[in-house]
């Protein structure tokens, strides 16, 4: 047990360094699309380490605990997330839906802190990201559920080596409009354009964050860092077929995350009821006709 | 629902230069707004009266930071016609060259703004890399990036640089060529569509109302009205371009009437490039030291055609050192001060930036 959660954390920790390094070698590859240099790929590093050495600013006690809240209920999830077929904390427990369920204490531990900050940009931020997160989550989780009826299973590890086992056939290429669907909900998730609502800086003045500075926000760095970790891999290991080694799972992590940043970068944001509208038009049908053509008709590429 | 009170700067991304909008909103629909101005508030028009007319040169370009030429054409323009003086023809052309690169640096500017307020940052980025190149050649040509102080009353402060119509064919020319991409990331681009067509309109009579000129308008009533061509100063008459207008003015139609101004403004300069005589660049406004001038009694209101509308200089002089009163006419006061008042309710608070900027809001104008 004692292991496992050691284990769990070092998962949750290589998280961290792995997204942090892959977000900063893309804060370049963003920077050349953009005709600029970028920063040196450790910036996102030096910043999250600069604001854990400041001071910081309380708006009450819900402010703090939510901040904390937020880390830990992130660091949690992190730690049931598989790496490799045989890297898992806890391999009884990489199951879909432990993901869905805990990974809301974080974001809800975030909610409260910000609407604890008393900001009314931060409640319209808060309350955008509900908005998208049941926009995006309705088309994702048929296609996770058809995906799971195929495979017979909700555990990631399972569903990985299902696609190994089935010739290396990715669901991403097995189930075509599933897997687009599931990389737009993903872009939806990790807060890109042009679903990037609640942060949305020259609305809202970034929303949630507006009020933290100092400690709470390089700890709410470390939480975006790890949440990201987790959703990206999610999708690797739901569509991308896992990894067999942690090689393979790093190059599928940074050419999924590139991918979206890249997207991304092309993009205007939405407002908010052209999210929910999006969603519960395209993604939603093209989610509906996958599940029906791969579990009704049984054709799965 | 609760009415909640909301601040759109002075320090907000969405926000541009010294001012604030103040937002009452009902969820995400804006109830009641007003601007907020005064914070540049540095008493323009009064420092010009206890400045000489000289030392004025200096002083102007400040009032709009975005576009500081249009300033010194409007005031060396009124203080010609106060002198009743004709400048070398050279001069003519070469400020032509100057206002055109100062609107396509706006536009750019601007365009690149609208990437701000719909989070298209790529956007802006391309544009200020072109804008950059412009103030390169401003540097070139003034010694000066931003504030020129380069078209004084009687011509122009010096010749223009060797070589330098090479560097403008050479920044025209990928301009043009990259024009089409432009488009395509920004006013084709999907996204942002969804976020321009048909959001914050401007009917016709709210133009007549509020006094909104250039593009503001000309997107609104559909006819030509630009000052270059309507009462034609410099040597605009002599040059051959058309009047981008539209019938319908919304976000989307004011964005596509300013790139399609930018290649209007590329044909301009290349036109005066070819067109411009060898001569003089320069007359001298009296005798002896320059601080002494003094200029005849009267008034005169010199006007110019900025990139966000009619711009211009109410002069009065008693004959003195100093200007005894000058009143500017910001070309943003009316949509900036007045229509965000009476027309950002009823729009959401997305909106509210993409009217600073679409509009063309230049806060210092309107503290002047």
């Amino acid at each position: 047990m004692i292991t496992g959660i050691l284990f769990g954390i070092g998962v949750a920790f290589f998280g961290f360094v792995l997204q942090t390094s892959i977000a900063g070698v893309n804060r370049k590859v963003v920077a050349r699309v953009q005709k600029r240099y970028g920063p040196k790929w450790y910036q996102e590093f030096l910043d999250i380490f600069k604001l854990l050495s400041k001071r910081s600013v309380t708006h009450g006690w819900v402010f703090d605990f939510g901040v904390i809240m937020a880390l830990g209920g992130i660091i949690g999830t992190a730690m049931f997330m598989p790496i490799t077929q045989n890297l898992i904390a806890f391999p009884e427990y990489d199951n879909f839906f432990i993901f869905v369920y805990l990974i809301a204490v974080g974001m809800l531990g975030m909610a409260m802190s910000a609407s604890g900050s008393g900001n009314p940009l931060a409640s319209i931020g808060v309350m955008r990201a509900l908005t998208t997160m049941l926009a995006y989550e309705v088309p994702f989780m048929i296609v996770v559920l058809t995906i799971i009826k195929l495979t017979g299973t909700s555990s990631l590890s399972e569903i990985a080596a299902f696609q190994q086992l089935a010739g290396n056939n990715w669901f991403f290429i097995a189930l075509p409009l599933g897997g687009i669907v599931g990389l737009m909900s993903l872009m939806g998730m990790v807060g890109k354009k042009p679903f990037e609502t609640h942060i949305a800086p020259a609305e809202i003045a970034s929303g949630p964050m507006v009020e933290y500075g100092g400690k709470q926000l390089g700890m709410l760095f470390i939480m975006h860092e790890i949440t990201v970790f987790i959703e990206v891999s999610l999708f690797v290991h739901l569509f991308l077929g896992g990894a067999d080694n942690i090689i393979f799972f790093v190059i599928k992590y940074f050419a999924v995350y590139t991918t979206i940043n890249i997207i991304s970068s092309v993009y205007g944001r939405f407002k908010i009821d052209q999210v929910v509208l999006f969603f519960y038009k395209w993604p939603i049908t093209m989610a509906i006709v996958q599940a029906f053509i791969a579990i009704y008709l049984g054709w799965v590429i | 629902m609760k009415e909640m009170k909301l601040f759109l700067g002075p320090q907000h991304p969405g926000m541009h230069g010294n001012a604030a909008v103040h937002m009452y909103v009902e969820g995400d629909m804006i109830v009641k707004a007003f601007l907020l101005p005064g914070m540049l508030h540095r008493g323009f028009e009064k420092g010009m009266e206890r400045h000489t007319w000289v030392n004025n040169i200096g002083l102007i370009p400040r009032v709009c930071v975005v576009e500081p030429d249009i300033n010194e054409m409007a005031f060396a323009q009124g203080v010609e016609m106060l002198l009743g003086m004709e400048i070398p023809e050279r001069a003519h052309y070469i400020r032509m060259i100057i206002l055109e690169l100062a609107r396509l640096s706006t536009h750019l500017m601007a365009y690149g703004g609208l990437g701000s307020p719909t989070g298209l940052y790529t956007l802006m980025y391309h544009a200020h890399t072109d804008r950059n190149t412009i103030l390169n050649i401003f540097e070139k040509i003034t010694g000066h990036r931003v504030y020129h102080m380069y078209i004084v009353p009687g011509g122009v402060r010096k010749d223009l640089p060797v070589g330098i119509e090479k560097d403008i064919h050479a920044f025209l020319d990928d301009l043009e060529n990259r024009y089409e991409e432009y488009r395509d990331l920004g006013i084709n681009n999907p996204t942002i569509l969804a976020r321009i067509t048909n959001t914050i309109e401007l009917p016709a009579e709210v133009v007549w109302e509020l006094g909104v000129t250039g593009i503001g308008m000309r997107s609104a009533v559909n006819k030509e009205y630009d000052l270059r061509k309507v009462i034609p100063y410099a040597r605009y008459d002599k040059i051959d371009f058309t009047v981008p207008i539209a019938d319908y003015s919304d976000a989307k139609s004011r964005v596509d009437c300013k790139l399609q101004e930018v290649v209007q403004s590329i044909n301009i300069i290349r036109q005066c490039l070819v067109k411009m005589p060898e001569g003089e660049v320069k007359l001298p406004l009296g005798r002896g030291q320059s601080m002494r001038w003094t200029v005849p009694k009267g008034h005169v209101y010199s006007v110019v055609e900025s990139s966000r509308g009619e711009f211009g200089y109410y002069m009065v002089s008693d004959g003195g050192l100093n200007p005894y009163r000058v009143g500017v006419r910001g070309a943003s006061y009316p949509q900036g001060l007045l229509g965000i008042e009476k027309y950002l309710p009823g729009t959401r608070i997305d909106d509210a930036a993409l009217w600073v900027d679409t509009m063309g809001v230049c806060s210092p104008e309107i503290d002047r």
